[in-house]
């Protein structure tokens, strides 16, 4: 079993820095429980993680308890999921997770995680003369 | 293609086929069984003896449910015909059909029936723009079952079809080799299960069709119970809830809980902008589709950066899709957020149900999200850093280009035709923020307890009006400019944008009069309702989507701007002229007829590629029959002050549901919009 501290594991850091938020606003008025079953290489459960969420408070273990929604997902796409690589719902529609249970406690998880490593919320303006250009190239 | 298009439909789930119930798809045509947005049959064809059949008579029952009555042969004479074929689906998670041969000789017959089924299951984007599939096929038989598959990696999606009775099944469909007596008849049941290759329910085809029976008639029951002197209305009424009924759509969260989806066939499924609107115009009638559209966007609220999906914490999503583009992060909509109208939408729809519903466990369970979309508007949303909403895509392959309600590349231009840049600051945005603004400080002081946040959104609403007056306000020609283009300068043609600017009370009281005379101008105003451009611009074209056409949706919302600045007169022409065309499409409006003046074409002239039903133009009339009776929840209290149209005559509108539980609303057409009308 992986230690939650273990340096440079991103899903470790991921869930020790979840944990540590104790209270996330986008989840407030939410409950939940949620267990991520994370598969090895040779397709077998390694490693578990289990969260719970109490009207936005967060809690983080690695207990083999029952959950609303049971994860299932090979580790390299929870990885791409932590770090903002993959989206969960398109993971979810391409069947790189199984989600049993509640898939509205898993719409809700995938709100704290992060975006992809590249977006940065800008844009160069585009002046009226280069959309009228565009066009009538069009 | 055989004769016109049948379509049925149930959730998100449809079924398009020829008047023979035949389905026979080219890649880039949109028939077949369609479930999340992915098509799961793209062949479906009956024989009988090796032969076509024809059609005699095709009846759409109800909305999931029609049933063709066929003859062998596909010549014009079959008056000789001694055998009748008849199919009867419901659409259900997939579809459920009942097939009957009847043999009205006095011999018997020995036929060989036949039903071909395949599927492409192409993504709806890819049949919309004709894309290759990545993955491969395969089709195999299982315990007598036809199991057609595709896989592209994990995702694999699959149709089960089987049969009540027993079939010489191979890889290409069904076979039935049967003996019907003289005067006797044969019949199979069959069931096509839409399945993502996991577990598969073949549900019980009688059971669902049942349930979906009771519960239109259920909710027609429910609904408030309208009586008219002009009975066209009550048609028209009944079309509206029917159609209304067929649109609601349930997300994988919240199963047995429905919103509005956006359109047949290409837009079942969540639209923020489509969902708010269409849920606002039916609060009066059927207010649970807008706490499930709350709840529903809430959970897809966004809550970081991603240039990808248009995607910033708080902002409201736009769109969102099922398929493989989508799965395989081929296209954003899981979901996409490019829209700059939906996050203050969500404020305003917050507010409204509660004045009418009173539900404030609704106002506090979405209080963050509130607050989220609040934040996005000034701190996401004002792009030029002008203290107006502004939009500009970050995705330039996929993502919109207009992110308001008028989203084709040409719908905002400045008189002389010419396009503005980017980001661009539409109108009714700046609007829609300032209602938002208003709307919270309400919820904010009665609901969430926070005077401090209330007295900062009123300041804010109020300095934003002021700015809004005097930037928008274009001066020679007395009207407020379309927007403001990346330098800030005016985007000034005259367009029906400044209606929505009534209906969100941004305009000053000092230029109300101006606006509400330039909305029936005979360059706005066709006879039939708002031009979306303004004759004489230099891009207007009466059939422009948004550059001339009349949406009767746009007109709803206008005639409640009218409303709410005192032109009851003028309302209740937009109610009038609108609710006239609706009679010409027998209670069905499109989503926009042409802008031709009405004494031109003296008929509404159909938009010709609008979806039909489409959810805010199924919702308009019902909106348009708030504003005529002039429906108003004050506290507990529902206000009535009507101002119909004459040929309305006497109306009755009981049991409108509220706060104060159920109301009943009389009104008698007073008003002679002929002097608008006769165009």
């Amino acid at each position: 079993m992986n230690d939650a501290t273990e340096f440079g594991d991103p899903i470790s850091t991921f869930f020790a820095e979840l944990g540590k938020a104790g209270h996330v606003p986008t989840f407030e008025r939410n409950s939940a429980t949620m267990r991520f079953d994370v598969e090895d290489d040779g397709g077998r459960i390694g490693e578990r993680w289990h969260v719970t969420v109490r009207g936005g408070d967060v809690a983080i273990s690695r207990r083999n308890a029952s959950a609303d929604a049971v994860v299932r997902i090979p580790r390299p796409y929870l990885e791409a999921l932590v770090t903002g690589r993959i989206n969960a719902t398109a993971a979810y529609l391409r069947g790189l997770l199984t989600c049993a249970g509640s898939t509205a406690a898993l719409i809700m998880f995938q709100r704290c995680l992060p975006g992809p490593p590249g977006s940065t919320g800008r844009v160069a303006p585009i002046s009226s003369a280069a959309v009228m250009a565009e066009r009538s190239a069009a | 293609m055989n004769g016109s298009l049948v379509q049925i439909l149930e959730g998100n789930t449809f079924v398009v086929s020829d008047d023979r119930g035949d389905i026979e798809a080219l890649a880039n045509d949109p028939t077949g069984l369609f479930s999340y947005d992915t098509r799961f049959l793209s062949r479906w064809v009956l024989t009988v003896n090796g032969e076509r059949l024809t059609a005699l008579s095709t009846d759409d029952l109800q909305y999931f449910q029609a049933r063709f009555f066929l003859v062998p042969g596909t010549g014009t004479v079959y008056v000789n015909a001694t055998m009748t074929v008849i199919r009867q689906r419901e659409v259900a998670d997939g579809f459920h059909e009942e097939l009957r041969v009847l043999n009205h000789s006095d011999e018997p017959v020995t036929l060989r029936i036949r039903i071909d089924a395949a599927s492409d299951f192409a993504d709806l984007f890819e049949v919309k723009d004709a894309l290759q599939k990545q993955g491969t096929y395969q089709t195999r038989v299982i315990d007598g079952n036809l199991v057609l598959g595709y896989r592209r990696e994990t995702y694999v999606r699959e149709t089960w079809i089987c049969s009540s009775q027993p079939a010489d099944v191979d890889e290409t469909g069904l076979q039935f080799s049967v003996t019907i007596p003289a005067h006797g008849e044969w019949a199979t049941e069959l069931d096509v299960v839409a399945s993502d290759g996991g577990r598969h329910t073949l549900t019980d085809g009688r059971r669902v069709r049942t349930d979906m029976a009771r519960g239109l008639e259920k909710w027609l029951s429910r609904a408030p119970h309208l009586r008219c002197d002009w009975e066209p209305l009550e048609q028209i009424y009944r079309r509206c809830l029917t159609d209304l009924a067929a649109l609601r759509f349930s997300t994988l969260t919240m199963p047995g809980r429905s919103l509005p989806a956006a359109g047949l066939p290409w837009f079942m499924t969540i639209f923020g902008r489509d969902s708010i609107f269409t849920s606002l115009q039916a609060l009066p009638f059927v207010p649970e589709l807008a706490a499930t559209t709350l709840r529903a966007l809430a959970e897809r609220q966004g809550t970081r950066i991603d240039d990808f999906r248009d995607e910033d914490p708080g902002r409201i999503m736009h769109e969102m899709r099922y398929g493989e583009l989508t799965a395989f992060e081929e296209r954003p909509h899981s979901p996409y957020y490019g829209t700059a109208d939906a996050t203050p939408l969500f404020v305003v729809l917050l507010d409204e149900y509660e004045r009418w519903t009173g539900d404030t466990k609704l106002v506090r369970d979405l209080e963050q999200a509130a607050r989220a979309a609040l934040a996005w508007i000034d701190q996401y949303a004002d792009l030029q850093g002008n203290g107006y909403i502004s939009y500009q895509r970050r995705n330039p392959e996929t993502g919109l280009e207009n992110q308001c309600w008028k989203d084709s590349w040409d719908s905002i231009s400045y008189r002389n035709g010419d396009l503005p840049g980017f980001p661009r600051a539409t109108c009714e945005l700046q609007g829609y923020a300032y209602d938002a603004k208003v709307r919270a400080a309400r919820l904010a002081r009665q609901v969430w307890h926070d005077e401090s946040f209330a007295d900062q959104l009123q300041k804010e609403a109020a300095s934003l009006k002021r700015r809004f007056n005097r930037d928008f306000w274009v001066a020679d020609g007395e009207y407020f400019a379309v927007a403001l283009d990346c330098d800030g300068r005016q985007v000034d043609s005259l367009t029906s944008n400044i209606g929505h600017l009534l209906w969100s009370g941004i305009v000053e009281v000092s230029k109300a009069r101006t606006v509400a005379r330039h909305l029936m101008s005979p360059r706005l105003y066709s006879g039939w309702g708002v031009r979306t451009l303004a004759e004489g611009e230099a891009r207007y074209n009466p059939i422009g989507y948004h550059t001339g056409a009349v949406w009767p949706f746009d007109n709803s919302f206008i005639a409640w701007g009218l409303r709410r600045y005192g032109f009851r007169e003028e309302a209740a022409a937009i109610a009038a002229g609108v609710l006239e065309a609706a009679e010409v499409f027998a209670g069905r409006l499109p989503e926009a007829f042409g802008g031709y003046p009405r004494s031109l074409t003296r008929y509404p002239v159909e938009y010709p590629t609008a979806c039909s039903p489409q959810a805010w133009s199924t919702g308009a009339p019902l909106l348009l029959l708030r504003t005529a009776l002039g429906l108003e929840p004050h506290d507990d209290h529902l206000l009535i002050d009507p101002a119909l149209p004459k040929r309305i005559g006497h109306l009755e509108l009981l049991d409108v549901p509220g706060r104060w539980r159920r109301m009943d609303a009389f009104g008698r057409g007073r008003i002679d919009t002929n002097r608008f009308t006769a165009r």
